[in-house]
């Protein structure tokens, strides 16, 4: 039974991102990665993060042989070639590239060639650890995947490239489905949190949108439903961190009309650094540690697709 | 569907149920406003400070028409009529906390301290007394510093007496006088006293900890500790 309903099962692809660099995107990537393999599950970590790539050394693998780039550049034809395994069972990375200057840009077909060849490996779970940014590449990747994670510290500044990851994720996601020039024009301009029409939220653009081509508002509506990014708060020390989850889930919905799903929450520990210093895995390291609790928990939340309530803190 | 922030009704603006508590509205009611408080990290750069402003206005708007029975029926009907609402209200849970009002057949002797206002009810001890007498309307969030006098004027507000205080937290009413009366000297020791007051806020329905920690500040400041 169990194996007819691994056979059954879909492939997921879930990307991990959140706009600020130095977040812990790579650590908490790699450390679920290894949770899901602890499960059997069979893992593969991208490290999409193309211009600054450093999921191998989270993983504690040195700088592997076959990246990305030789993917990108055609020196393989096959991705498969590219696919790293590593000494956890069941787990295998594909490196981000390194070594040439324009890695950190492919062009649209480079990028469609490799989604195209995402889909096709075989594995229970793909994870993309997502560059810093809100670069097309990354907004693209995020939208491609079936889950979206943010993740933020409980920080102004990583806060602040949170929404504005969201936002820019929700306007991009909003010009793939329409075909109208200028209604994309008008998306745009809404972008810029200065514009002259009065576009403040993504209520008043939907609103916009509609006095244009009521379908179309309609069917940007239906989107802002169907769009459910996850979110991690990382490096928590106080009990009013971990609020902050909920706070901005509330602020979300209040916003942008989106439901964004409170996946749980990473304690700061000393453990984590001591873990990157040594180049090994805070899970295979430190397995008992509050982190990597915290990580085993999200884990269980994704698969479970729950997300923490306030009830579960107190 | 998506709304705009400024045609939320109080209930999504709070983000509870139509059918919530009076007790569910004051728990979201002191979560929201702690989202929409000026220098919330959680909205940075989200919201400009007048909108936060606006907000936390419409915030308290919403929490002073649903916390009282009379506003809030008013503003379902209101409701009900743009459609916002289903139109069967469900029936309201019945109160389920009811101060005894019955006196005691014996006559009172006045002045026995025993006697006096701690006659044992004839009605059985009202089980409900506490965070899940639904009907109570909750703490008033305006209360500034919760003095002895404040405690009491809360309990009274309450219909709650102190019979049926003592007997749901187990605490003898002469303590329970004297920490309404603010009379220090004759509560007993710090540790007792803080545990009492766990008790009896949780009996009102309200924060134990801002209870104790305005009490025990001043508490604290009459007997001399530091």
């Amino acid at each position: 039974m169990i194996e007819l309903q691994d056979a059954l099962r879909k492939k997921e692809i879930w990307a991990i991102g959140g706009g600020k660099g130095g977040i812990g995107k790579s650590l908490i990537t790699g450390n679920i990665g290894i949770s899901l393999a602890r499960l059997k599950k069979k893992v593969l970590l991208v490290d999409a993060d193309l211009g600054g790539a450093n999921l191998h050394t989270t993983l504690g693998i040195g700088v592997p042989e076959m990246t990305l780039s030789d993917f990108l550049n055609r020196r393989v034809e096959n991705i498969q070639d590219v696919i790293i395994k590593t000494s956890i069972p069941n787990l295998s990375l594909i490196s981000g590239a390194q070594d040439f200057l324009d890695a950190a840009n492919p062009n649209f077909a480079q990028k469609a060639r490799l989604l195209r060849h995402l889909e096709t490996l075989d594995a229970d779970y793909i994870l993309l650890d997502l560059g810093a940014g809100t670069s097309f590449n990354i907004l693209d990747f995020f939208l491609f995947s079936d889950h979206g994670i943010l993740v933020v510290l409980p920080e102004p500044t990583a806060i602040e490239n949170a929404y504005r990851f969201i936002k820019s994720a929700f306007y991009r996601r909003f010009k793939k489905v329409v075909a109208n020039q200028n209604i994309k024009d008008l998306i745009d301009a809404a972008m810029d949190q200065k514009n002259t029409m009065g576009i403040r939220t993504p209520y008043d653009l939907i609103d916009r949108v509609k006095n244009m081509e009521r379908e179309v508002g309609e069917i940007l509506e239906m989107e802002v439903l169907k769009f459910k990014p996850k979110l991690i708060v990382n490096q928590v020390r106080t009990k009013n961190d971990i609020q902050i989850g909920f706070s901005m889930k509330s602020a979300c919905q209040k916003y942008f009309g989106i439901n964004l799903e409170y996946l749980g929450y990473v304690e700061y520990d000393d453990c984590v650094w001591q873990s990157i210093r040594s180049k090994r895995p805070l899970a295979i390291e430190y397995p008992y540690s509050r982190p990597s609790r915290c990580i085993e928990r999200i884990v269980h939340n994704l698969l479970r697709k729950e997300q923490l309530t306030l009830s579960m803190l107190y | 569907m998506f709304k705009k922030i400024e045609d939320l009704n109080y209930y999504e603006l709070l983000e509870v149920s139509p059918t919530a508590s009076s007790q569910d509205i004051h728990k979201a009611y002191e979560r929201v406003r702690r989202v929409y408080e000026p220098n919330s990290i959680a909205l940075y750069s989200l919201f400009t400070p007048e909108e936060t402003a606006a907000m936390h206005q419409r915030i308290e708007e919403a929490y002073r028409t649903l916390i009282y029975e009379d506003n809030r029926k008013k503003y379902d009907a209101s409701l009900r009529s743009r459609n916002e609402l289903p139109e069967a209200p469900p029936s309201r849970p019945a109160p389920v906390y009811q101060a005894p009002t019955r006196q005691p057949t014996l006559p009172l002797q006045t002045e026995n301290r025993y006697l006096n206002g701690t006659a044992p009810s004839s009605a059985p001890a009202a089980p409900a007394v506490g965070p899940s007498a639904e009907e109570v309307s909750p703490v008033s969030p305006f209360i500034a510093e919760f003095t002895g006098p404040a405690i009491k004027a809360l309990r009274e507000q309450r219909g709650l007496s102190l019979r049926s205080i003592a007997d749901a937290t187990k605490i003898s009413i002469r303590y329970l006088e004297c920490i309404e009366a603010d009379q220090y000297t004759k509560l007993p020791a710090r540790p007792y006293l803080r545990g009492f007051l766990v008790l009896y806020a949780k009996a009102l329905g309200t924060d134990p900890d801002r209870l104790i920690s305005d009490y025990l500040k001043r508490y604290d400041a009459a007997r001399g500790h530091k």
